[in-house]
């Protein structure tokens, strides 16, 4: 497993547990009040930490591990399953836009907003994480 | 996954080459161990220039390397 594919499961690891504690832990009882935007921004520093700390700790492992392959560049595969990863993650984010869009219309507030766009974001990223695993994995 | 249209004869060119390593070749060529493996097991199409490094090594012909495999061939 290359220095890359693992730093890959590291980004799901903290996506997952980071988000994952979110999602389970938001009081969604007063999403809809000045109190649910508050929470949402003061859950986000954690999440932000928990999601750096598990990617930190796992690079600087492998890279203490094998420094010679933490230090060899992005190669024309690595790069192609970049581009393929992200090109996946694209479609989640339009539909998370459109979703957004439609739902001012239901006059949602802006705490279900916020979380919704939260909600985009995350499906896209492990959208993005997850197809470039199945690549690695795959071998292309 | 579909087939690629074309087989290699890397893992021999290596055998032959002082049992030349994937990460030997890899770090010749400019690329990850794991690349040379996906090349070799018909996983990857590699670039042209890498193709071309790939065949420089072994000092041999593109096509001593790399053969079409697929329609009309």
């Amino acid at each position: 497993m290359s220095f890359r594919e693992k730093t890959h499961w590291a980004a799901l690891a903290g996506l997952l547990l980071g988000f994952g504690w979110y999602f389970l832990t938001y009081p969604w009882s007063i999403v809809g009040t000045p109190a649910g935007v508050m929470a949402v921004a003061g859950m986000l520093v954690p999440v932000t930490i928990i999601i750096i700390a598990v990617m930190a700790a796992t690079a600087a492992f492998f890279a203490i591990r094998a420094p010679k392959e933490a230090n060899l560049k992005e190669d024309e595969r690595e790069r192609t399953i970049h581009i393929r990863g992200t090109h996946a993650a694209y479609y989640p984010l339009v539909l998370g836009v459109w979703a957004n869009i439609i739902a001012i219309f239901y006059r949602l507030s802006a705490g279900e907003h916020l979380n919704l766009l939260l909600a985009t974001v995350v499906t896209a990223e492990l959208v993005r994480v997850g197809s470039q695993l199945y690549f690695y994995r795959r071998g292309y | 996954m579909a087939r690629l249209p074309f087989g290699n004869d890397i893992r021999t060119l290596r055998f032959l080459a002082g049992e030349m390593t994937q990460g030997d070749l890899g770090e010749r060529v400019g690329v990850t161990r794991q690349t040379i493996a996906a090349i070799e097991q018909g996983k990857y199409s590699p670039s042209l220039e890498v193709a071309f490094r790939i065949a420089q090594v072994f000092g041999k012909p593109l096509e001593d390397v790399f053969r079409w495999e697929g329609d009309g061939g």
